[in-house]
């Protein structure tokens, strides 16, 4: 038992790292401009696509992640300074429905460009370890720890860079950010780059484990959403928390239960979230 | 240095600022009195460019900037210190004037040299340099927030309010920062309740009733004859 208490530990740490990196972006996003992002998901598999041409071109999964983030990044500055930045300071209503249309957009685009037969990326790492008396493959835990380096890369630039400071105030109160000379036009069209790159990124880490297709961004995102939530919305540290919360909840669960009714625990942990702690879970009661 | 001509200002249909003009010459104090409601933060606000006016000219170092981004402003020389304070409360005290101090062309020594001014008018910053700006009492928040608009080592600063709610130690202190910035050439515009001090600091007064400029005079002027305040003020 204890033996099987560590293998799903280890499970959950590793699909929980994964998807911080997929609700970091989206918070980053929502926390400095109320932007909820619809289209977060199709980033994530439009950088799995680009993943998989620089792959084929080149031959380097990591050219692929380095080549599909950068290139994500530029595609969600440009939709930010089209179809957001003229929103700015109108109902938020009206940024949801962007987002929701460029959603829309960017998968029928997929659908068209790629075709629905889903593509597969060769992941660069295919040895496994054993681990008690599974076979656990090493690539699980090279992207949980990749992501975990992004995650912990953001956090230090927030943190202590010049630009990472310019967010910070962006975020907290962007009329006197920009009364202070910061670009507040930029940084949010900068974010919302970064924010790309993330889910670009995570999009072809996460390529070799379900394929890439016009629709693979759709369980992580529904999830990644979830623990946005759960963690106070805008709240990157809460966000993280709330990701490994999750899936060691559900990988725990899935000691119990199959592993597809594991999922509802994320639902459970979201109604009980917003029925007693709507602000979020791991954001101190505010005063 | 600073003309205001004939602004009209709205909040949506709210018809606020009724032809606002007036000027601020290069490193003088102005005052700008006037009782509740008259419009003086939103005039402040709209030469911030927060708001821009429907009607009329904002004209900073000859250039017109009734359209121009807040931003701009603020590298253009404009310091603004609002009413409400709006410190960057999770920022500690050393970020929030990192606000003002990550701009092009200030060098390591600049720097440490604008730090150490403020930190000489207002030691309890540097004493407080790694705590958040939210947990910072009132007062020193509002040294703060001046503090941070200093940062930008603007040419004019639109003080609002900075006495509000302060006990009387921190109101010294603010006279005396008003003190330092006069003879150190920062033009200030003024807002204040409190009219003995204003009176004292200022050069030259402006008085608002209902979104237009009523009355101007050297504060000299209004030192000796104060019925103009009684009329306007009723003070
Ligand atoms: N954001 C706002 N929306 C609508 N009306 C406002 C807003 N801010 C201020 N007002 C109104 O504009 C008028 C002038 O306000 P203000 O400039 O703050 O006055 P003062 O600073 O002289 O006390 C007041 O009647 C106030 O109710
Ligand atoms: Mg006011």
């Amino acid at each position: 038992m204890a033996e099987q208490l560590l293998i799903q530990l280890l499970i959950g740490l590793s699909s929980g790292m994964i998807l911080a990196l997929v609700a970091s972006g989206l918070t980053l996003i929502f926390g400095i401009m109320d932007v909820v992002n619809f289209a977060h998901g199709e980033l994530f598999m439009l950088g799995a696509y680009m993943g998989t041409t620089v792959l084929v071109t080149t031959g380097s999964f990591w050219l692929a992640l380095l080549g599909a983030s950068v290139a994500i990044a530029l595609l969600g500055a440009a939709l930010q300074i089209t179809t957001l930045r003229p929103l700015v300071g109108r109902d938020p209503l009206t940024t949801i429905l962007a987002t929701f249309g460029i959603s829309l957009v960017l998968q029928n685009y997929a659908l068209w460009q790629y075709g629905p037969v889903a593509r597969k990326i060769q992941e660069p790492i295919t040895s496994q370890f054993q681990f008690f008396h599974i076979q656990f493959p090493w690539y699980r835990i090279v992207i949980a720890i990749l992501s975990a380096a992004i995650i912990g890369a953001l956090w230090l630039f927030l943190k202590y860079g010049k630009y990472g400071i310019w967010i910070r105030a962006t975020t907290q109160d962007r009329i006197m950010a920009s009364a202070m000379g910061i670009p507040v036009p930029l940084v949010h069209t900068a974010v919302f780059a970064i924010g790309s790159a993330m889910a670009a990124a995570s999009g072809v880490l996460f390529g070799p484990l379900v394929g890439v297709n016009h629709a693979m961004g759709l369980d992580w995102i529904l999830k990644a959403f979830i623990v946005v939530v759960v963690g106070g919305m805008g709240n990157l540290g809460g966000s993280i928390l709330a990701s490994l919360f999750v899936s060691l909840l559900e990988a725990f669960a899935s000691l119990w239960v199959s592993p597809a009714q594991a999922v509802i625990v994320s639902f459970v942990v979201l109604i009980l979230t917003l029925l007693f702690r709507p602000t979020g879970l791991f954001v101190p009661t505010p005063k | 240095m600073l003309t205001v001509e004939a602004i009209h200002t709205y909040y949506g249909k709210s018809h606020i600022l009724h032809g606002v003009s007036l000027e601020v010459r290069p490193g003088e104090v102005v005052g700008l009195l006037g009782r509740n409601g008259v419009g003086k933060s939103t005039t402040l606000k709209t030469i911030m460019g927060l708001i821009h006016p429907t009607e009329g000219r904002i004209v900073f170092e000859g250039q017109p900037i009734a359209r121009t981004a807040p931003h701009r402003l603020a590298r253009l020389g404009i310091g603004y210190v609002p009413e409400d304070r709006r410190i960057f409360r999770l920022l500690t005290v050393m970020e929030n004037l990192r606000t003002g101090l990550d701009r092009r062309g200030v060098t390591e020594e600049r720097r440490n040299i604008l730090l150490d001014k403020v930190y000489q008018s207002f030691p309890v910053l540097a004493e407080r340099r790694y705590q958040a700006g939210g947990t910072l009492s009132g007062g020193e928040q509002q040294m703060l927030a001046i503090a941070r608009a200093m940062m930008l080592e603007p040419k004019i600063i639109l003080l609002d309010e900075p006495t509000e709610g302060l006990m009387p130690k921190m109101v010294a202190q603010i006279r005396e920062i008003i003190g330092l910035l006069h003879r150190e050439s920062v033009a200030i515009l003024l807002v204040e309740q409190n009219v003995p001090l204003t009176l004292e600091v200022s050069d030259r007064i402006y008085i608002m009733e209902k979104g237009v400029v009523r009355h101007h005079a050297a504060a000299a002027a209004l030192r000796s004859d104060d019925s103009v305040i009684h009329q306007y003020l009723g003070v």
